[in-house]
């Protein structure tokens, strides 16, 4: 007798869990795709990131999380089952907060533990400040948020200048690929090299390279672009003027109300170890050092960010737990 | 708070092991090399992990040992030629009947006198087949990884070719000429890591390449030419008459693109013994390895249902 057992299968058809619910959102002509999963106290929102990745990105997180709690994801717009506007302004932090909400209201969630990584900690944090009554906690992995000290030439950092005009790909340390031309002439080498190199610093990444570079393909040079112009982090007028050493996002950290977490590697070559330092300081939450880890620790120690995270959310669910 | 990430820890040493055992011990076999052994967990039966190869250790078995010891005794031990068993380099220290005297040592040295007996490749599924077959006594059932038993169907067409030319000085050394007496001296760890590029043949098995060839490099090249030089002692009928002296329960899995092993060998024993296999569509030889939880799991049914017919 003979039995066939099949360890892998193609990949997207072989999901770990499908959702319970999914549908979609649609703002200003922009649709954008949400997916529900499990049920459980209280509802975790994993934010979108910047449209090189899906939501697919989560994967290791949403099999796990979904069997003790509700877990709410969306692609965010340019990339997925989500649209792809080429206007600069559809792509404003402001709109990726407003997407959330959305989908809260779409899938009938108050509020939410809110998780972000990388850019997508930028949009948790700008979340936490223009949502704070939806806004139960933060999770702010490897934190693409501009405080303090950062590697020369990571993306925050990149003048306008260096992104528009043409540059030598190996310029910084290979950060010369962060260009408008270089994207328009080789998307998929920017990809191959932004997450072979720099998301994905440990040994023995291949599947998650192989993964990442096939989200990255699933969105354009014309939609990143449109992105990398996009207005972030503008404080409202009426906000006072903080010292500009201080970096754009000090005025942000400082008004987020609810408790918070961060997550980074000490190997990050995206955004350096000293921002989620800084950043946890600011804010008075701990922070969770991955030793040797690199930019995407939910991907690549996804037993440690899952019970970190529930750990968290577990925290956040008692009434006398809720306090700061 | 910083935290070490388990999966690097795991790379350092022992230092990052999921388990350790809760007693180990070195046994002296009829020939006078010792074999390190340990022993993990508790409940009945007593499942023994049986070495492969000496291009390899016990830590072949790090994806089994912390799932299987939750729920029975587990016995371990590094075969002779590698690890922390003796290294012994005279061909007659590698004959057929030694290594199925060392399961009879370790059997003995922990106090148990009958175990399930899992094995990979010739060293471990070959054996635990002699010893089913001599000492039915002491086998209670044996799960059978990448089926390595010689004879019963033609050797990989690379095996053949390079095992030719083993002892000749070679114009190359690309690819299965590095199955070579003069490239393992020259330069064994390149030969390692090419060999276990090819045992494990699945994509993203870098971690698993990385490991075993650093287990190989724990052993010794002139171990690994006595061993070639061991000759094994039986024909196809032979091996055909044992392995159909075996009456306990044993099942078979084996992978479709194994690169050491052809699957004609597990279907030709499949046959000769009635044992179900289950052939994994595009795995390669290291199945343990690469699909722990597949293995795990074939492991743990099929002992949960030798209960029923003990």
């Amino acid at each position: 007798m003979a039995v066939a057992a099949s360890p892998g299968a193609p990949a997207e058809p072989s999901r770990a869990r499908l959702p319970d619910a999914s549908g979609f959102v649609e703002r200003d002509g922009v649709r954008i795709a949400w997916e529900r999963h499990g049920s459980g106290t209280p509802t975790i929102l994993l934010m979108p990131t910047w449209s090189i990745f899906t939501s697919r990105h989560w994967k290791f997180q949403v099999p796990y999380l979904a069997r003790h709690f509700r877990v709410v994801t969306f692609d965010g717009r340019g990339n997925g089952r989500s649209d792809r506007p080429t206007e600069p302004a559809a792509y404003a932090d402001t709109e990726y907060v407003r997407d959330a909400a959305a989908v809260l209201d779409a899938t009938d969630t108050d509020r939410a533990l809110v998780v972000g990584m990388s850019m997508g900690g930028a949009f948790t944090l700008r979340f936490a400040v223009d949502e704070p009554d939806r806004t139960l906690g933060i999770v702010l992995i490897g934190p693409a948020v501009p405080v303090g000290d950062r590697p020369e030439g990571t993306p925050d950092v990149v003048p306008d200048v260096d992104f528009e005009e043409p540059q030598d790909p190996e310029a910084d340390d290979g950060w010369g690929r962060y260009n408008a031309h270089f994207w328009r002439r080789d998307w998929p080498g920017f990809a191959e090299w932004f997450v072979g190199t720099r998301v994905f610093s440990e040994a023995h990444s291949t599947k998650h390279i192989e993964d990442g570079v096939g989200w990255a393909l699933g969105t354009d040079a014309d939609a990143m672009i449109a992105k990398r112009r996009a207005p972030r982090l503008r404080r409202p007028s009426d906000w006072p003027t903080p010292p500009s050493t201080e970096g754009r996002a000090i005025a942000f950290v400082r008004r987020v109300g609810c408790p918070a977490l961060v997550i980074q590697g000490t190997d990050d070559r995206v955004i350096g170890i000293e921002v989620g330092r800084r950043l946890a300081r600011e804010l008075g939450a701990p922070i969770v050092e991955i030793e040797g880890g690199g930019h995407a620790p939910h991907l690549r120690e996804p037993v440690l960010v899952n019970r970190l995270i529930a750990e968290f959310a577990r925290s956040l669910a008692g009434p006398a737990s809720v306090e700061p | 708070m910083t935290v070490e990430a388990a999966s690097r820890a795991a790379g350092t040493a022992d230092g990052g092991r999921a388990r350790l055992p809760v007693r180990s011990g070195s046994a002296e076999s009829s020939d006078g090399v010792r074999i390190a052994w340990e022993e993990f967990g508790s409940g009945d039966p007593t499942i023994v992990l049986l070495p492969s190869a000496p291009i390899i250790h016990s830590r072949q078995w790090k994806g089994q040992i912390h799932y299987l010891s939750r729920s029975w005794r587990v016995i371990s031990f590094d075969g002779r030629g590698n690890g922390r068993s003796d290294h012994p380099t005279d061909p007659a220290a590698y004959h057929d009947d030694r290594f199925v005297e060392d399961i009879v040592t370790v059997l003995d040295a922990t106090g148990t006198a009958s175990a399930v007996l899992v094995g990979l490749c010739t060293d471990g599924v070959w054996r635990a087949i002699r010893l089913a077959a001599e000492h039915p006594e002491r086998v209670l059932g044996i799960v059978a990884f990448a089926v390595g038993v010689p004879r019963l169907a033609t050797p990989q067409p690379h095996y053949v070719a390079a095992s030719a030319v083993f002892d000749e000085e070679l114009p190359t050394s690309d690819g299965w000429a590095k199955y070579n007496r003069h490239h393992w001296r020259r330069d064994y760890p390149d030969f390692a890591e090419f060999f276990f590029s090819q045992m494990a043949i699945e994509p993203y098995s870098t971690k698993a390449i990385e490991d075993a060839s650093g287990w190989a490099c724990d052993g010794s090249v002139e171990a690994m030419l006595a061993d070639a030089a061991a000759e094994f002692p039986f024909d196809r009928d032979g091996v055909e008459a044992i392995a159909q002296k075996v009456r306990c329960p044993m099942l078979l899995v084996h992978g479709t693109d194994d690169q050491c092993q052809l699957p004609a060998r597990a279907e030709r024993l499949a046959e000769l013994t009635g044992a179900p296999l289950v052939l994994v569509e595009g795995a390669g030889h290291m199945i343990p390895a690469r699909h722990p939880v597949l293995a795990n799991l074939l492991i743990r049914d099929f002992v949960r249902g030798l209960a029923g017919t003990r």
